[in-house]
């Protein structure tokens, strides 16, 4: 297959930085240069600069940046609020919204040619799946204690050599089943976008899998938000 | 009208889109546990106890985990009613 157009490698390879030829790179300095590390950045900067020049400066009467911020950030409140309470949601809203927006906005950038959603890679998923996974046993624990354990026990003592292994897989499922999903659902959109590209790009032809790809970006987003939330709030609730 | 309908939509993807996944994943993961302490722990010495027992436990998490899904939802359904 013909390799995507990615400018930013492009512009690094004039400056005489590596550029990885494979996905991953073997130098340390060829892997910060690999397409998912250096399009990750591009999205950070993205919502530093949109961010920072939509709310300049916050003013009473809301502007036109200011209202979009305020519908999207208060949409997600209230969602978090509904699904795992008011402490929670307090506690760890910057780091639940941030990858809202991160994962959305780096879903949707791989829909413009040149660019290349970072969420296409399985590092990048991985990581945000790990971060996740880890949040929800430290919130189990310092809600419970030690009493944590009686969420992986089951319902009757006499069960419990049974119950155990089946709740530890059942958990560590959660880890692979939350960042191949991503991964996966993006990598593909990336690469059906390619060939049909490389096909029949003269004709249009990727303009249908372009609208399926804005919502499949967009609820893939949605639905790796809401599942942490989820597992955030189960971590919380008392065992059964 | 149009929102709720596709917060509702978005909540029902979120809670039932993983079942495939999340099923497959918990059986390959037991599968690959057993296999890891067959080959690795016993050194093939108990080759393929290990492997069958893994792979039961693996489908049985499966089986759970789409209970557990089938539980969530519709127990905050009833918490919801009974508060409003």
């Amino acid at each position: 297959m013909e390799h995507p157009i990615l400018f930013i490698s492009i512009i690094l390879e004039k400056l005489g930085l590596p550029i990885p030829h494979g996905p991953v790179g073997h130098g340390f300095l060829e892997q910060l240069c690999a397409p998912y590390m250096t399009y990750t950045w591009f999205v950070m900067v993205f919502l530093v600069v949109v961010g920072k020049l939509t709310l300049g400066n916050i003013e009473m009467i809301p502007g036109k940046g200011q209202n979009f911020w305020e519908l999207l950030i208060g949409g997600m409140y209230d969602f978090f609020t509904e699904n795992m309470g008011q402490e929670l949601t307090d506690k760890l809203f910057p780091m639940i919204a941030t990858f809202a927006l991160y994962i959305a906005v780096g879903n949707l950038i791989g829909l413009i040619p040149g660019f290349m959603s970072p969420t296409a890679s399985i590092n990048t998923t991985l990581a945000l799946t790990l971060i996740v996974w880890v949040t929800h046993h430290i919130i189990g624990i310092q809600a419970h204690g030690m009493a944590y354990i009686k969420h992986f026990l089951g319902p009757i003592p006499v069960l419990i050599p049974l119950m155990l292994p089946i709740e530890l897989i059942s958990n560590i499922a959660r880890l692979l089943s939350l960042s191949i999903r991503l991964f996966g659902n993006i990598m593909a959109k990336e690469t059906l976008l390619g060939i049909l590209f490389m096909l029949a790009g003269a004709y249009f032809a990727p303009l249908p899998i372009m609208i399926l790809g804005v919502l499949v970006s967009l609820v893939q987003a949605m639905v790796f938000v809401l599942l942490t939330v989820v597992y955030f709030g189960q971590a919380r609730e008392h065992a059964h | 009208m149009a929102k709720k309908l596709s917060t509702e939509m978005v909540e029902l993807l979120g809670n039932y889109g993983h079942i495939g996944f999340t099923f497959v994943a918990a059986i390959f993961i037991g599968l690959g546990g057993g296999i890891y302490l067959d080959e690795h722990f016993f050194d093939g010495n108990t080759s393929p106890w290990f492997t069958f027992i893994g792979l039961a436990f693996g489908i049985f998490a499966g089986f759970k985990s789409l209970f557990d899904i089938l539980r969530t939802p519709a127990a905050k359904k009833k918490n919801r009613d009974k508060k409003g």
